[in-house]
């Protein structure tokens, strides 16, 4: 009876799925075969193939060719990818260590202006990047930390607290308060309450949480276009850098490149798949 | 446990305030300074030059068509990703063979990166050799110049957005029309409503208020559009350049830092009157989930 979902979901599930599975048949082809005009689909193994057919020879060339400098670029794309992990991790970290710790406060104390104080934390979120990475350069020109790792990690910290503190405060409000008061009347002091009970209670919240802010630290452009131009660029500053180069954008390494930089987002997608209601929405919505 | 937290509740959120404030308020207030000088990104020294720079904004043109066009792209994108969002959500409603899964693939594109993707959307909408243009080729079809052809790169660019966001929408409205309690339905079957008048009665009013969540949180999302701007066209296309690519062009290529922070300070305002209606619906849904559960 319902038959009729799948001419909707068929149609809607293929124009999804074929850019990405064009980008790994991409990743695949020589320069030539990746910019013929008469497009191959079907990867082989045979050496020779005559071009204008439906068949072309797979090679491993375009992953190959990442390992080395890409003309005009200083380093070769695993130094981005680097830079892109170390940057999220450790923002990723920094965002949900303060994150918790506030949510935890706003969510157990009566803190004057709770309220007005959560409703700031969440609006920083509605800021455009652009509109405020000029005095924020200025205040990193002080500090040294224009084209810094630590600059990218400081901002991007900043940027996805907001998100962390939402996230983490709608894990902790589903925490009964009993288990503390439990601890505090078997005589843990308060901080230890938290340590010792809260914690280990939140930890799936707190893992949510990482994966959230290091996507959106991992797929950043704007702050990291604004605050590098030289050893903290990040994937895709780099990419974004290729266009426009005179040997042609080398598009096979491009493919290579955005999948191996997207697999791991996709991976994680499906990790916290029964989360990304919460993720996308603040924790506003709790499924 | 309210006796001796008064110094420890501070040490919970005092670190992530004083974050919070560092890197938000005072680049705000550092903004409203730098629009009142001539300051340059080169660094030199700013003159006040009072509110001059207020006054080229409301002279220069660039700044309304940038505000038309993010205005333009804003109301497309999310008006399509909200419809096909809705109708994939209304599709993929009920059990069925593989739901999971198909979900899961489904909701991929919108958590890539925007930056990367369109970059990669380049190559498929090539005139030349793109994929998207050899298919039209194939069936027949005229084959449009997307990425040079003036009256089609802000469409090409929404149509990348779409790709992205689209599932993004789904997600929020499938949540909404899970809520949805099933004796409704079966009182309006038992009425023998017609299934418009069900959709119209029962689904759409009770998937609203999630899909104007949904509405919201786009729409002050695809306000800031940056990166698939720079991505197809760079920021200095008249027929494309959103609010954010105009201000990267007058900043980091016209270095006129006291003019873009002129220019940032009108759009903050913009957002932050956006940002009101939505925090004030925010609280209004939260004050109702408190009350289901009193």
């Amino acid at each position: 009876m319902r038959g009729w979902r799948w001419l909707v979901i068929v149609p809607y599930f293929l124009l999804a799925t074929l850019p990405l599975c064009w980008l790994f048949l991409t990743s695949l082809k020589t320069q030539e075969a990746a910019i013929s005009s008469t497009a191959s689909l079907i990867p082989t193994t045979d050496e020779n193939i005559a071009p204008g057919g439906l068949k072309f020879s797979a090679t491993g060339d375009a992953y190959r060719k990442l390992a080395t400098p890409h003309t005009g670029k200083a380093h070769a794309f695993f130094h981005y990818l680097f830079n892109s992990v170390i940057i999220g991790l450790l923002s990723a970290l920094a965002s949900v260590v303060l994150g918790t710790g506030c949510a935890y406060g706003f969510s157990r104390f009566r803190i004057a202006g709770t309220r007005d104080w959560l409703f700031f934390i969440f609006s920083t979120r509605f800021l455009p990047p652009l509109a405020v990475v000029v005095p924020v350069l200025m205040m990193y020109r002080l500090f040294d930390l224009p084209n810094t790792h630590l600059g990218l990690i400081l901002l991007y910290t900043a940027f996805n607290l907001s998100l962390a503190v939402w996230l983490m405060k709608g894990f902790i409000d589903e925490i009964p308060r009993a288990y503390e008061e439990a601890a505090l009347v078997d005589g843990y002091s308060p901080f230890q309450a938290f340590y010792k009970i809260i914690l280990p209670h939140s930890a799936t919240g707190m893992a949510v949480t990482a994966v959230f802010c290091l996507i959106s630290a991992w797929n950043e452009y704007g702050f990291a276009l604004a605050l590098n131009n030289a050893e903290a660029v990040t994937v895709p500053v780099y990419f974004a850098g290729l266009q426009g180069n005179i040997q042609g954008i080398p598009w096979p390494q491009i493919a290579a490149g955005v999948l191996i930089f997207v697999v791991p987002i996709a991976v994680f997608t499906v990790l916290v798949r029964k989360h990304l209601l919460r993720g996308v929405t603040f924790g506003t919505i709790k499924q | 446990m309210h006796v001796k937290d008064g110094v420890l509740k501070y040490g919970f959120v005092g670190p992530a305030l004083i974050f919070l404030i560092a890197f938000n308020i005072f680049p705000l207030l550092y903004n409203i300074y730098l629009s009142f000088t001539d300051a340059e990104l080169s660094g030199g020294l700013a003159r006040f030059v009072g509110g001059r720079n207020y006054g080229v904004i409301f002279d220069d043109t660039r700044y309304g068509v940038a505000l038309c066009t993010t205005g333009l792209f804003v109301v497309l994108a999310v008006a399509v990703e909200l419809v096909l969002g809705f109708g994939l959500a209304l599709a993929l409603r009920g059990p069925f063979w593989g739901k999971s899964v198909v979900t899961t693939i489904l909701l991929v594109p919108m958590m890539l990166s925007p930056a990367v993707m369109g970059l990669y959307w380049n190559f498929i909408l090539n005139g030349h050799y793109g994929v998207v243009n050899q298919a039209l080729a194939v069936l027949g079809l005229f084959q449009p110049q997307w990425l040079t052809d003036p009256d089609l790169k802000l469409l090409s660019i929404l149509m990348i957005d779409i790709w992205m966001w689209t599932p993004f929408m789904m997600l929020i409205a499938l949540a909404g029309l899970n809520a949805i309690p099933p004796h409704l339905y079966e009182a309006a079957a038992l009425d023998r409503a017609s299934n418009w008048t069900v959709f119209r009665r029962v689904t759409l009013p009770l998937c609203s208020p999630l899909l104007f969540l949904a509405v919201l949180l786009r729409t002050t999302d695809a306000l800031k559009q940056f990166d698939l701007v720079m991505a197809v066209t760079g920021p200095n296309d008249r027929t494309t350049q959103t609010l954010s690519a105009l201000l990267y062009q007058v900043m980091f290529r016209g270095y006129k830092i006291g003019l873009g922070s002129a220019y940032s300070l009108v759009i903050l305002l913009l957002v932050i009157v956006l940002a009101n209606v939505f925090i004030r619906y925010i609280a209004s849904i939260q004050a109702k989930q408190g009350r289901d559960v009193a």
